[in-house]
C-alpha cells in the first residue's frame, strides 16, 4: 500500500521510467551470435509496419555542442572521453559540503542538489552525431525571430526580478545570471506575467518550477501542472499500434506525463483555424517507405522550445529495418526561427512481451507537490505576516538552481554538451 | 434519491434486455461485414466510437432530475428538489437526463449492505468525492461510455484504445504472454482473445480508485472485468461486460449497451485535456488571491459548498 501511495508522486513517477531499463531487441543467430537486422516487416495490407515499443540506445545532443563546430559526426575517443566526462558528473558525491561549495549553496539548492544526478539521468552512451540537428548545417537552432527574442526577454526580466531578493541573487549563483542582488522585493511580484507561462526554456536557472513565484498553479509552469508532454519529443518510449487508416502512438515521457495520439492517415484537410491544440492537429499519408505526418493547430499555451501556436512540423517516420525507426522532423515557425530547421534520430526496437514501458501517465493524479507548494507559500505568508518567520520574498520558489546537468552551484556551465 | 427512482424501472429493463438478446442472437456472419474486417480474417474495431445514452450519469434507471446535485426546495419532499449551488447557475442545462439503463437482468447492482451504504455516501457527496471531476484516469469501464468520442486503432499485437477525456489510453494486448504493469492501475491490464467473432478481453490490477459513474457506483482493486466486443454491424459495436468484485459486491453483474461509430466522414479525437479545467477546482482555495468571490449587486452570489470528505487523500495530506 505504501509503495503504492509513494508511486503517486511525481519524482516517484519518474524514478519508476528510469529504473525500467531499455532491453533492446537484438537480432541473433542459433549460435547466439549477433547478426545483422532483418529487413524492414510490411503490415498485412502491406504498408511499412511501424509497430512497436520504441525508444533511443544513445544520447545525442540536439544542438551541436559549441566546442564541435565543424563536425558532424564524433570520432569513437571522443565519445569515449564525453561519455568518461559526463559520468564523473553523474557519479559525483553528493555530499552536503559538495554541494555548498564556497559557501554559496542556499537551502532551496541544497533541497534542488540533494540527490546525486545519477538517479535523474539517463545513463545512455553519446551516440554518433553531434547534433540530432542536420539543418542547417551547422547542427544549431536558427537564430530566434524578434517575437521570440522579445518573449523571451521579457520572461528573464521577470523572472530575475522575481529572484532579486533571494538567495540565489545575493550569493551570484548560476540561476541569477544576469540579474543582481536587490535587497527590496521588486514590485513585479504582484503583477502578472509578461506572456503565459510554459516551461524554462531559455531562462536562467535548473530545478523545479519556472518562476519564483507560487501564488496559484498557473505560477509553476507546465512541468509542474503535469502539462509538459508536447511535440516533437526526442525522449523516453513510445508505443506504436497501426491499423490501416490511423497510427495510434502512446508516448511515454517525462516523468508520468506521457501521453496518447492518434495521427489519421487521410487526405482530409486540417481543422478550421480557430480549433487549436496542445498536441497540435495530425494528418498523414504515406511516400513510399516513409509515413509522412503534418501537425498545425498548435494552441498558444503549447510550447516547444518557445514556439507556440505558429508550431508547423512535418515529421517523417521511416523504418529502416527490423530493429531500427528513423524520425527527422523539420520545425517552421517564422515567429520563433528565422529559418526552418530539421532534427533526425533513430530508436530501437524494445522488447514486445515484457510491456516495459511505464504506460499509465499518472502524474496528476499523484500531484502532492501542487498543493505542497502552494500550500507552503500561503503558509509562509501568515507566518510572516504575524511578524515571525523569513520574507517569503527572499526565498526561491523556482528555477533556483539545482540537479540539472551537475549540481546546483555549476548548472549548466558543468555540462560538457553545452 | 437511488429509492425514489424505482417504480416502473423493472418493466423498461426487462424489455430493453430482451432486445439486445434478440438482436445479440442473430450469430451468422452479419451483412457488410466483409468490408470491415481486418487481413487476417478477424472483425476490425479500428474508427472513432462513442456511446449514445444515460450510463455516464448512472448505470441504472433512474429518472430526471432537476441536477446531479440537489437540495430541498418550498416542499419537504425528495421528488420537489431544486438544483444546488454547484448546478444553479446552469438552469435548465445543469439537469440530469432520464435513462433505462444499462445493468441487464433486474436492473439490480448486487453492493453487499455495507458497501451499498458507502455507494449511497458517494452518491450524496458526489461533488466531492467523483474522481472525474479532477480530470483523473475515468478507468475502464466508465471511460468507454463516458460522452466522448474514443478512439480504438487495431494492430497486429495489441489494440490501443485512446479516450478524449482526460487523454486517456488503454492498450489491450493480443498475446497472452504478455507480462503485466509493475503496479496497480487506473486504467487496467488487459488481455484479449477471439471467441469466434467477439473480442474477449479480460481486465484487471485496478487500483481501486475510480467509478463507475456520476452516481457513486464505484468499485475495488479486486476489480476484475470479463468485456465482450462484437461487430453486429459495421457501425455497431454491442458491448456487454461482466463485472466481479467479491469485495464489493455479492455476485457478478452485467451491463451492455451499443457503442456507435462516429460516422462523420472527418470524424476525429480532438483534445480536452482537463488537468487545466480541475485546477481551479482542487486548488483554488490554495490561492494567494481567490478568483472565486461572492458577486455583488445584481450579480449571481453563488455559495459552493465542497466538503472535503473524510479519507480524500490530497486534502488530508496537505492539511496535515
Amino acid at each position: 500500500m505504501f509503495r503504492r501511495y509513494l508511486a503517486g508522486f511525481v519524482v516517484m513517477a519518474g524514478l519508476i521510467g528510469l529504473t525500467q531499463l531499455p532491453k533492446v531487441v537484438q537480432s541473433v543467430d542459433a549460435q547466439g551470435q549477433e547478426t545483422a537486422p532483418g529487413p524492414a516487416p510490411t503490415t498485412a495490407w502491406g504498408d511499412p509496419d511501424l509497430e512497436g515499443i520504441w525508444t533511443r540506445d544513445s544520447e545525442e545532443p540536439l544542438q551541436r555542442p559549441s566546442n564541435f563546430r565543424d563536425k558532424e559526426f564524433f570520432t569513437d575517443e571522443e565519445r569515449a572521453d564525453l561519455d568518461r566526462r559526463r559520468a564523473e558528473i553523474i557519479a559525483r558525491d553528493a555530499s552536503r559540503e559538495r554541494r555548498e561549495t564556497n559557501g554559496r549553496g542556499t537551502a532551496e539548492q541544497d533541497v534542488g542538489g540533494a540527490y546525486n544526478a545519477e538517479i535523474y539521468t539517463s545513463h545512455l552512451r553519446l551516440g554518433r552525431r553531434t547534433s540530432m540537428i542536420v539543418d542547417p548545417e551547422n547542427g544549431r537552432l536558427p537564430d530566434l525571430a524578434p517575437r521570440a527574442k522579445e518573449e523571451m526577454a521579457a520572461l528573464i526580466e521577470f523572472s530575475l526580478a522575481l529572484k532579486q531578493s533571494t538567495e540565489v541573487c545575493e550569493n551570484a549563483l548560476p540561476s541569477c545570471r544576469g540579474g543582481e542582488f536587490i535587497a527590496t522585493p521588486s514590485p513585479r511580484r504582484n503583477e502578472m506575467p509578461p506572456y503565459y507561462i510554459t516551461a524554462r526554456n531559455g531562462l536562467p536557472g535548473g530545478g523545479g518550477g519556472v518562476i519564483s513565484r507560487s501564488d496559484g498553479p498557473e505560477d509553476r509552469g507546465h512541468g509542474e501542472r503535469c502539462m509538459s508532454s508536447t511535440i516533437p519529443d526526442f525522449r523516453g518510449f513510445r508505443r506504436i499500434v497501426q491499423s490501416k487508416n490511423q497510427i495510434a502512438i502512446f508516448y511515454d515521457t517525462g516523468q508520468g506525463q506521457g501521453w496518447h495520439r492518434t495521427v489519421p492517415i487521410t487526405d482530409a484537410p486540417h481543422l478550421p483555424a480557430n480549433v487549436r491544440q496542445w498536441w497540435g492537429d495530425s494528418r498523414a499519408h504515406w511516400e513510399g517507405e516513409t509515413l509522412v505526418v503534418d501537425v498545425t493547430n498548435f494552441s498558444p499555451k503549447s510550447n516547444f522550445n518557445g514556439a507556440h501556436e505558429n508550431l508547423h512540423l512535418i515529421e517523417r517516420w521511416t523504418r529502416l529495418d527490423a530493429d531500427t525507426l528513423e524520425y527527422t522532423v523539420r520545425v517552421e515557425d517564422p515567429t520563433t526561427w528565422v529559418a526552418p530547421w530539421t532534427a533526425t534520430h533513430t530508436m530501437k526496437k524494445q522488447e514486445d512481451q515484457a510491456n516495459r514501458i511505464y504506460y499509465e501517465p499518472r502524474c496528476h493524479e499523484g500531484n502532492y507537490g501542487m498543493a505542497a507548494l502552494l500550500v507552503g507559500a500561503r503558509t509562509d505568508e501568515a507566518t510572516f505576516a504575524r511578524g515571525e518567520g523569513e520574507d517569503p520574498a527572499k526565498k526561491c520558489l523556482g528555477a533556483c538552481g539545482g540537479f540539472a546537468s551537475g549540481f546546483a552551484d555549476e548548472g549548466d556551465d558543468a555540462n560538457p554538451l553545452r | 434519491m437511488v429509492n425514489r427512482i424505482k417504480s416502473g424501472r423493472k418493466a423498461l429493463v426487462l424489455a430493453t434486455v430482451m432486445a439486445v438478446s434478440v438482436a445479440g442472437c442473430t450469430g451468422a456472419p452479419q451483412d457488410g461485414l466483409a468490408a470491415v474486417r481486418t487481413a487476417d480474417g478477424k472483425p476490425d474495431f479500428s474508427g472513432i466510437w462513442q456511446a449514445n445514452n444515460e450510463a455516464h450519469w448512472d448505470l441504472q434507471a433512474h429518472a430526471a432530475r432537476p441536477g446531479i446535485v440537489t437540495q430541498e426546495g418550498v416542499y419537504p419532499y425528495e421528488y420537489a428538489e431544486v438544483p444546488a449551488a454547484p448546478v444553479l447557475a446552469l438552469g435548465a442545462a445543469g439537469g440530469v437526463p432520464g435513462s433505462i439503463g444499462v445493468v441487464d437482468g433486474d436492473g439490480e447492482i448486487p453492493y453487499k449492505p455495507e458497501t451499498a451504504v458507502i455507494k449511497q455516501a458517494n452518491f450524496d457527496n458526489w461533488v466531492d468525492r467523483d474522481p472525474e471531476l479532477k480530470c483523473y484516469l475515468p478507468g475502464v469501464p466508465r471511460a468507454m461510455y463516458m460522452p466522448y468520442p474514443f478512439s480504438i486503432t487495431q494492430g497486429a499485437k495489441q489494440i490501443q484504445m485512446a479516450f478524449t477525456f482526460s487523454n486517456a489510453a488503454r492498450v489491450i494486448h493480443m498475446d497472452p504472454e504478455t507480462t503485466g504493469p509493475p503496479d496497480f492501475t487506473y486504467m487496467g491490464f488487459s488481455i484479449a482473445r477471439w471467441e469466434d467473432d467477439s473480442l474477449i478481453v479480460d481486465t484487471n490490477m485496478f487500483n481501486g480508485r475510480n467509478w463507475f459513474d456520476r452516481a457513486g457506483n464505484y468499485h475495488s482493486e479486486q476489480l476484475q472485468l470479463t468485456e465482450k466486443l462484437t461487430l453486429e454491424t459495421p457501425n455497431l459495436i454491442r458491448y456487454e461486460v461482466t463485472i466481479d468484485d467479491p469485495e464489493v459486491f455479492t455476485r457478478p453483474w452485467t451491463i451492455s449497451m451499443p457503442l456507435y461509430r462516429r460516422m462523420e466522414p472527418n470524424a476525429q479525437l480532438l483534445d480536452y485535456r482537463c488537468i487545466e479545467f480541475a485546477e481551479e477546482f482542487m486548488y483554488g482555495g490554495l490561492r494567494r488571491e481567490q478568483l472565486v468571490k461572492r458577486w455583488e449587486s445584481e450579480t449571481m452570489i453563488i455559495d459552493v459548498t465542497r466538503k472535503v470528505p473524510p479519507g480524500e487523500r490530497l486534502h488530508e495530506w496537505y492539511g496535515r
